[in-house]
């Protein structure tokens, strides 16, 4: 009964190809490249310091409670008003790239705190993290504000010079 | 299980190709869904916080190359679609061509506009199942509702039957028409445990992949641990029998296009009153009009017997 | 044909001619006892031959175009909209209008009203034939005509509705054929047919009704599973089968009295004195079965509005359509079969049938696509698919008619007292 038709589209290598995010930077003074995820997109070109400066050293706006700072959340505060500062406080080190491949839908299965669950991916905290507080700030919003699209992007958003050529047909409705 | 073995038999009890014995069997189905199937217990589903969706159209992206789709009309990252309208000055929907479409919705007291995306929900009860002469559809037991195009007569019954209009067909064909939905992904990724690919290409986070059962769980827990920022439903948690994509939404379901008059019940259960009637009518009919003959034709038999006597 | 009549042509209704000894060939059978040039010379005088022309002339290229380029060059049908007038028309207003066979094998064979005798074989073709043809609507409808039979043998899928639809039109379309064995076995000069017909009459008629009741419910039962797209108006969970089933059966009777009206005023040459001196006294018997399923079928109506508690509607636009419906297309047939009744007036019953197929079509068409969709838009259907339904349908006038001018259906065969 099954369908054996449907091309393998190799979408997984849009996520399977991250390596894990190694980040070496100290606090201030770096501007450095958030390239683990590039794909359809080119690494964002980070500049941490111009962050901080522009949140007054508020690490916790983005690092919730990693940097020792107190959470944000509410749904966090209950169990993490006093946790000390993460060993590493990088997104990656909580934050999976594959949060819904079978392993790690079964470790999350095991774990009885349901906010775990909805912990978002790493793609997703990325996202989530930054434009959250651009759209509330002015910061850039749109996609290629912080990265240019790559060719593969554009094959996948049939865009750029994988455009549909334009056509008088406008189809079913 | 069960249903399927029960089926199974229908199918052998058929094989004598009696009209009669498949109206039979008919009532039995009848009977099995009276006994509320509610779903597989272990399936999956996908949590939609359409609260952050921001419209990129990137799932819409990832179903057109995962399924293999043709070419779109326009690029992806052509945000003017949203202004498009189908017939009606109704939003875009699910076509031959897209199994997945969002749409953008501004609601009045809501500062940004908010985004839907739309695909099949994947029913528990399925009513494009129930409804299908052929069996073309199975509802897989990881959540999934599959179409098997080999066997589609082409009645579309299925469109007509489905509550949330998704089904789409190919009417430009005119050699092999097939129904046009979203399938979860199962050939390539639900089969082997892995979500579907717009889940997994999502920049936002939008959809979370789980059990279905944990996500309900998941779902309540976000809207009372966030007091004020959900509106207290959680779409097809119940509706038409639940379905495997369930939405949580900021704003009244009903402003963003949702239907809020499907009720409860799998759409199988408006059709039983009907399916209940067919063996009575099996059964009493022969007994019944062969006894009006017998009444009504009697004064006749009487005259033809009384010259003999 | 009147021309001829006049002349004093004597259609065949014997197997042996006249002041001979020798059967009549099949040709001679084929061409009513005509020769073929005479045949043809007919053909051409009639002007009605003339208006099929210019159908099927505009006709049969569309036909072929909506097998070439698919449902979507031909019709409206969308996703919104997945049926449009060939299931809207041809399945379900012709079925209903088709339930004439069984009700006259009922009265007749079951019953044993013999004095409807003369029409019960116009029932039963006007059955067979509406359902053979509701048949092409839907080849002609279907994305895959040529996997018709997989929900017979392929790929069951015993849990729909459609399934049942399926087996029993297949079903009664066979005891259709059946039942017109005998009619088939006079012309060809078989005997062992129509005895063998004859022995399992009774059997025939029941299966005939059961197989009736369930797939005219079953059509209605269709639309059940659309709770929210159909209007409440004309939906009914609980009644919808039955609003299907009861208004076939005045459905069926009054395209028979349209039909035997259509018969008396152009086939006269056809109708033996058996069915014209009868058939004023038939009609006004069958109209008595209309009026009494009307009534049944108007009750049933106001129970469905009361149960779902839908009075509110009646005051919307779409409850305007309702009222119109229900008064042009059902208490205004009932007052006029009623006066008839009263007053024996068989051309007011005919007058009344007429305008109770007319309501049965709009009640049909209202479920099917007009209130269809209510809170979307309505759909109106393309062009080339009237012009479609209309040469499928024209095609059925053919085909009946052609029966008509041959089969014993409107005389009696003389051949049996032979």
């Amino acid at each position: 009964m099954g369908l054996k038709t449907g091309k393998q589209v190799g979408l997984a290598a849009l996520i399977a190809m991250a390596a894990p995010l190694v980040l070496p930077f100290s606090v201030h003074g770096e501007v450095f490249e958030l390239s683990s995820l590039a794909n359809l997109y080119e690494g964002v070109s980070f500049d941490h310091d111009m962050h901080i400066e522009a949140l007054e050293d508020d690490c916790s706006l983005c690092h919730h409670h990693t940097a020792g700072t107190p959470p944000e959340e509410p749904t966090c505060i209950p169990c993490h008003k006093n946790s000390p500062e993460a060993d590493s406080p990088a997104c990656s080190s909580c934050h999976l790239i594959e949060p819904f491949s079978s392993a790690n839908l079964a470790i999350s299965e095991k774990n009885p705190l349901l906010h775990h669950k909805a912990k978002p991916g790493l793609k997703a905290a990325f996202h989530q993290n930054c434009m959250g507080c651009h759209q509330e700030t002015g910061g850039p919003v749109g996609c290629q504000d912080c990265h240019a699209m790559t060719e593969k992007g554009e094959k996948f958003y049939n865009t750029g010079k994988y455009a549909p050529k334009p056509h008088t047909e406008t189809g079913h409705h | 299980m069960k249903k399927l073995n029960r089926r199974n038999f229908i199918k052998g009890s058929l094989a004598g190709g009696i009209a009669t014995v498949a109206a039979s069997g008919k009532a039995k189905k009848a009977s099995a869904a009276g006994g509320d199937f509610g779903g597989y217990p272990e399936s999956m589903g996908v949590l939609v916080d359409m609260t952050k969706c921001v419209g990129c159209r990137t799932c819409e992206a990832a179903c057109n190359k995962e399924q293999g789709l043709p070419e779109p009309d326009k690029p992806f990252d052509d945000y003017s679609v949203f202004d498009e309208h189908r017939h009606g000055g109704l939003p875009r929907r699910t076509t031959e061509k897209a199994y997945t479409v969002v749409n953008r919705y501004n609601v009045e007291g809501r500062d940004h506009p908010l985004f839907r995306k739309f695909q099949c929900n994947h029913c528990n009860e399925p009513a494009c199942l129930t409804s299908c002469f052929v069996n073309a559809y199975t509802k897989t037991p990881e959540g999934a509702v599959i179409y098997n195009p080999k066997v589609c007569v082409g009645c579309r019954t299925c469109m007509v039957a489905c509550p949330f209009y998704v089904p789409a067909y190919s009417f430009t064909s005119a050699i092999n028409p097939v129904v046009k939905k979203c399938i979860m992904c199962y050939d390539t990724r639900l089969k082997f445990g892995r979500p579907p690919a717009c889940v997994e290409s999502c920049p936002q986070g939008v959809m979370t992949f789980g059990k279905r059962k944990d996500l309900i769980a998941l779902a309540h827990q976000k809207i009372e641990g966030n007091p004020g920022k959900y509106v207290d439903h959680l779409y097809g948690e119940h509706e038409v029998g639940g379905t495997s994509w369930m939405y949580l939404s900021d704003v009244p379901f009903d402003k963003i296009g949702f239907d809020m008059h499907l009720g409860k019940e799998p759409i199988i259960s408006y059709v039983k009153d009907f399916l209940a009637m067919v063996p009575m009518v099996l059964c009493i009919w022969p007994a019944l009009f062969t006894g009006f003959h017998l009444l009504s034709t009697r004064k006749q038999a009487n005259k033809e017997e009384s010259p003999k006597a | 044909m009147k021309k001829l009549i006049a002349e004093g042509f004597q259609p065949i209704d014997t197997l042996i001619k006249p002041n001979t000894n020798n059967p009549w060939s099949w040709k001679d059978k084929l061409f009513l006892g005509l020769s073929p040039k005479d045949y043809m010379k007919q053909l051409f005088r009639n002007p009605f031959n003339w208006i099929l022309a210019i159908i099927y002339a505009v006709g049969i290229p569309i036909l072929v175009g909506r097998f070439i380029f698919g449902l979507g060059w031909a019709t409206h049908g969308s996703y919104d909209y997945p049926w449009g007038l060939f299931l809207g028309w041809g399945l379900f207003v012709m079925v209903p209008l088709s339930a004439s066979g069984f009700m006259m094998g009922t009265t007749v064979e079951l019953f044993g009203r013999k004095d409807f005798k003369p029409i019960e074989r116009l029932g039963l073709l006007n059955g067979l034939l509406g359902y053979f043809f509701a048949v092409v609507f839907l080849q002609v409808d279907l994305g895959q005509p040529w996997r018709l039979v997989y929900p017979m043998f392929v790929s069951l899928g015993p849990a729909a509705v459609l399934f049942l639809v399926a087996w029993h039109v297949a079903t009664y379309l066979s005891v259709q054929i059946a039942e017109l064995v005998p009619a088939t076995s006079e012309l060809m000069g078989w005997v062992k047919p129509k005895k063998f017909i004859k022995s399992i009459v009774l059997g025939l008629t029941i299966a005939g009704i059961i197989l009736s009741t369930l797939h005219q419910g079953a059509l209605g039962a269709l639309f059940t599973y659309a709770p929210g797209k159909v209007h409440p108006l004309w939906y009914s969970a609980a009644f919808q089968w039955f609003h299907f089933f009861c208004s076939s059966i005045f459905g069926g009777l009054s395209m028979l009295i349209v039909v035997s009206t259509l018969s008396k005023w152009f086939l006269q040459w056809r109708c033996d004195a058996n069915f014209s001196k009868n058939l004023d006294k038939i009609t006004l018997g069958i109209a008595k079965g209309c009026s009494m399923a009307l009534i049944t079928y108007l009750v049933i109506k106001l129970v469905a509005l009361a149960h779902d508690n839908e009075w509110g509607y009646l005051l919307t636009s779409w409850g305007q359509l309702y009222i119109f419906e229900i008064i042009a297309g059902s208490i205004v047939p009932l007052v006029f079969f009623t006066m008839a009744i009263r007053t024996g007036r068989a051309g007011l019953a005919r007058f009344a049938a007429f305008i109770a197929v007319f309501g049965i079509a709009l009640n049909r068409l209202n479920t099917a696509l007009i209130a269809f969709n209510w809170h979307l838009y309505q759909e109106i259907p393309h062009w080339r698919e009237f012009v479609i339904a209309i040469m499928v349908y024209a095609t059925y006038i053919v085909v009946y008619r052609a029966v008509l001018y041959r089969l014993p259906i409107l005389y009696t065969w003389q051949g049996d007292s032979k």
